[in-house]
């Protein structure tokens, strides 16, 4: 637990309940739009953003002493999902497909949530002194 | 991140409203699927909605969902169908009655996309109002 802080595991959850959520909002802004004609599913891939992030030069911290450089963007933009079939009315939008994108990012908030719980509840037992 | 899900919350609702219109276009065009007589002297157009999206008007760096609404109902200006039915009133000399544009199992299809659309935005607010709750949950 020395190198991994408690705060720092905080952070980290509460930012994977912002991208899940992010993803649920797109989604759900696909669904709204499934017969809009015209209208072009969107994505967000933080993938790809930690790829880019990954492969960027950046300020390399050569001490231990060295601040690190704060690199995660925390709002992308969503992007149009390429390689989709559009119907003839110009929509790409299938339903199937964004359900699924939905489940997927409320499952990961409800991972995320579970586990900061549990982080909660330890830290307000060590408040109680163990009561 | 709680406007981002009130934002999905609207979209989703926005949805449903526009889902609705569709399918009161869609039932009024079937009911009027034999009205030779409209109020300007025609049979009666079939109708039909135009949907467009409403982007959100969130701040930079504010995550918001797109929303959509009814753009526009518009009338069909296809021939009307022509029926031959020498004993009805609005027929003409030649004994053709002109019928609404109305073709009925389009509009049966049109309202099953509807209600299927309506259905899968419902599941969308649905999923996304147990988000909403299971984050309130961290407070207890």
């Amino acid at each position: 637990m020395a190198d991994i802080s408690d705060s720092a595991i905080i952070a980290a959850l509460g930012r994977q309940m912002t991208q899940a959520v992010q993803k649920q909002a797109v989604a759900a802004g696909n669904l709204a739009n499934v017969d809009t004609p015209g209208y072009k599913a969107r994505e967000v891939r933080f993938e790809a953003l930690l790829d880019e992030e990954l492969g960027a030069v950046g300020m390399k911290a050569t001490d231990g002493r060295h601040f690190g450089t704060p690199t995660i963007a925390d709002t992308p933009t969503p992007t149009e999902k390429a390689g989709l079939q559009a119907r003839r009315d110009g929509n790409n939008v299938q339903v199937d497909r964004e359900l699924l994108a939905l489940g997927r990012a409320t499952g990961e908030f409800n991972a995320a949530q579970t586990v900061l719980a549990a982080k909660f509840r330890l830290v307000r037992y060590a408040i109680n002194e163990g009561r | 991140m709680s406007s981002t899900l009130f934002s999905a919350i609207n979209a989703g609702a926005s949805a449903l409203e526009a889902q609705r219109a569709r399918m009161e276009v869609a039932i009024s065009n079937l009911a009027n699927a034999e009205s030779t007589r409209g109020p300007n002297g025609e049979p009666y157009r079939r109708r039909e909605v135009v949907l467009e999206s409403v982007p959100g008007d969130g701040q930079p760096g504010e995550f918001e969902a797109t929303g959509v609404r009814v753009a526009a109902v518009l009338q069909d200006q296809a021939e009307f169908r022509r029926r031959y039915e020498p004993s009805h009133p609005d027929a003409n000399d030649e004994g053709f009655v002109s019928v609404p544009n109305v073709d009925v199992p389009e509009e049966m299809v049109d309202m099953l996309g509807a209600a299927r659309a309506y259905q899968a935005n419902l599941t969308a607010i649905n999923l996304i109002r147990d988000t909403i709750q299971k984050a309130l949950d961290l407070a207890r």
